[in-house]
């Protein structure tokens, strides 16, 4: 859910570009950390940035009639960590601004901050914490998927009420109407990008074990697809 | 992608990419900086003008990129006119009706429009391999544009592979029910997760097997007469600002 271009007041694209800012930075460090223990991790990062990015032109089915694409946050944080997400989530949502008019400069610290930092460090809060409780590995990735696609929904209707509060009920009521308003597309989209997910991670668990295992995103000892 | 095709075929393609990010900037600080929808129209229309009449892109082409935005700038706007009121009585959802917010919302979509034709203007005259050596020239991290490059050069071979896969899964009923769509895109992201990993390792291979040793480099074109497109585009974006202010 991208805040278009030019649509938040100046102080808030700044004050919001100035709260992504350390997250990128420390994105950056940990990718440097990265790149220099395993070189080829550089190719990876940048390939991965490629796939969320063509993701976008994916179109996926929704209960409500109406499409929308994959945001990739809960499978790419799941697989590469939240702190190396914010970076690669920056690149994409500036590629989708250039390249697409999707989103925006003057909004990139605003998109940033809820697609590529809540939605990615909550899915990796929510998969780990299911992990922990011992539910199943499939429950784990839909709960992780589909509650980070809420949170980064919940903080786009926190950045708008905040730029717009209602006249009379302010941040409260405003913050209802957005969340009332995106509800009708975005609860659907967050179940679908769920089982999407889930899909997806059957699969590398099929077929990809071996990476899945260096990654840390499985056990040593493995997990039923 | 059309953005690319204008980016690459526009007159004002060997135009210094600094020019046309300082005149960017500048019609971006014009459409903040316009105190009243009649200043933001106007910088708007230059903006458009400029586009389509200086850098030649074609009419269709700047309408077809600029469509789905205009789109979702309508839906916004529709969002923010609408207030909720609960307890009294009738529909919890009511449309504005008061002059101030009234022009307080004409005032933020006039802003939004002339942001987003400021976008326009850079990214429909300036190839995105040049967009990016003018962030390495503004000092961005090199690991941040590795990944940009590795992004920009990687994303039309991903893009092509999900479109055969995508193919042939429609030529086998892959998305004839919303279940089988939804398997079916499962299969596609999951096939090109696997590429991910397979396509990165053979890049890195490329590069060591080229002496690769950590940053990636690319030659840059030398833009001709680069001070005075610099010049115009600065005393340009100087008067669209002024006339942004200006304008009551």
């Amino acid at each position: 859910m991208h805040i278009m271009e030019g649509f938040l007041p100046v102080t808030h694209a700044i004050g919001w570009s100035i709260a992504s800012a350390p997250f990128i930075a420390l994105g950056l460090r940990s990718i440097n950390k990265k790149i220099s223990e395993h070189p080829e991790q550089r190719m990876l990062l940048g390939v991965a940035a490629a796939f969320t990015f063509v993701l976008s032109a994916l179109k996926m089915p929704s209960v409500t009639g109406s499409s929308s694409h994959p945001t990739g946050t809960g499978l790419g944080a799941i697989l590469f960590g939240p702190t190396a997400l914010a970076p690669i989530g920056g690149v994409v949502l500036l590629f989708q601004a250039l390249l697409l008019a999707h989103g925006g400069i003057t909004t990139l610290g605003a998109n940033i901050f809820s697609m590529a930092i809540v939605g990615p460090f909550a899915a990796v809060a929510i998969f780990r914490s299911a992990t922990a409780v011992r539910l199943p590995f499939g429950m784990s990735v839909f709960l992780a998927a589909s509650l980070a696609d809420l949170m980064t929904y919940l903080t786009t209707a926190a950045q708008l009420a905040l730029a717009f509060p209602d006249a009379t009920g302010g941040f409260p009521a405003s913050f209802a109407k957005f969340v009332g308003i995106f509800a009708i597309t975005q609860i659907p989209l967050a179940i679908c990008e769920g089982f999407l997910t889930l899909v997806v991670m059957n699969a590398l668990v099929r077929f990809n074990a071996r990476e899945l295992q260096e990654m840390q995103v499985t056990p040593r000892s493995g997990v039923r697809a | 992608m059309l953005t690319e095709q204008s980016a690459y075929t526009n007159r004002w393609r060997w135009v210094s990419p600094t020019a046309k990010g300082i005149f960017t900037c500048s019609g971006l600080v014009a459409a903040c900086a316009a105190t009243s929808p009649r200043a933001s129209l106007l910088v708007i229309t230059l903006l458009m003008a400029t586009a389509i009449f200086g850098a030649g892109i074609p009419i269709t082409h700047y309408l077809r990129v600029g469509a789905p935005a205009m789109l979702f700038l309508g839906a916004s706007c529709l969002s923010l006119l609408v207030t909720l009121n609960f307890g009294s009585g009738g529909s919890p959802l009511t449309l504005q009706s008061n002059p101030d917010e009234l022009s307080r919302i004409v005032h933020i979509c006039g802003r939004s429009c002339a942001c987003l034709a400021a976008l326009l203007l850079l990214t429909l005259t300036t190839p995105l391999s040049d967009i990016i050596s003018l962030l390495r020239r503004c000092r961005v991290p090199d690991t941040l544009l590795d990944l940009m490059t590795l992004c920009y050069r990687t994303l039309f071979v991903l893009s092509a592979a999900i479109h055969e896969t995508l193919t042939a899964q429609s030529a086998r009923l892959g998305h004839s029910t919303v279940t089988q769509s939804l398997r079916s895109l499962g299969g596609l992201v999951a096939n090109l997760t696997i590429q991910v990993w397979q396509r990165s390792q053979a890049l890195h291979i490329a590069a060591l097997a080229r002496n690769n040793d950590g940053a990636l480099r690319f030659l840059e074109y030398p833009f001709a007469r680069s001070a005075r497109h610099i010049t115009l585009a600065s005393g340009a974006g100087i008067t669209l600002i002024l006339l942004a202010v200006l304008i009551p």
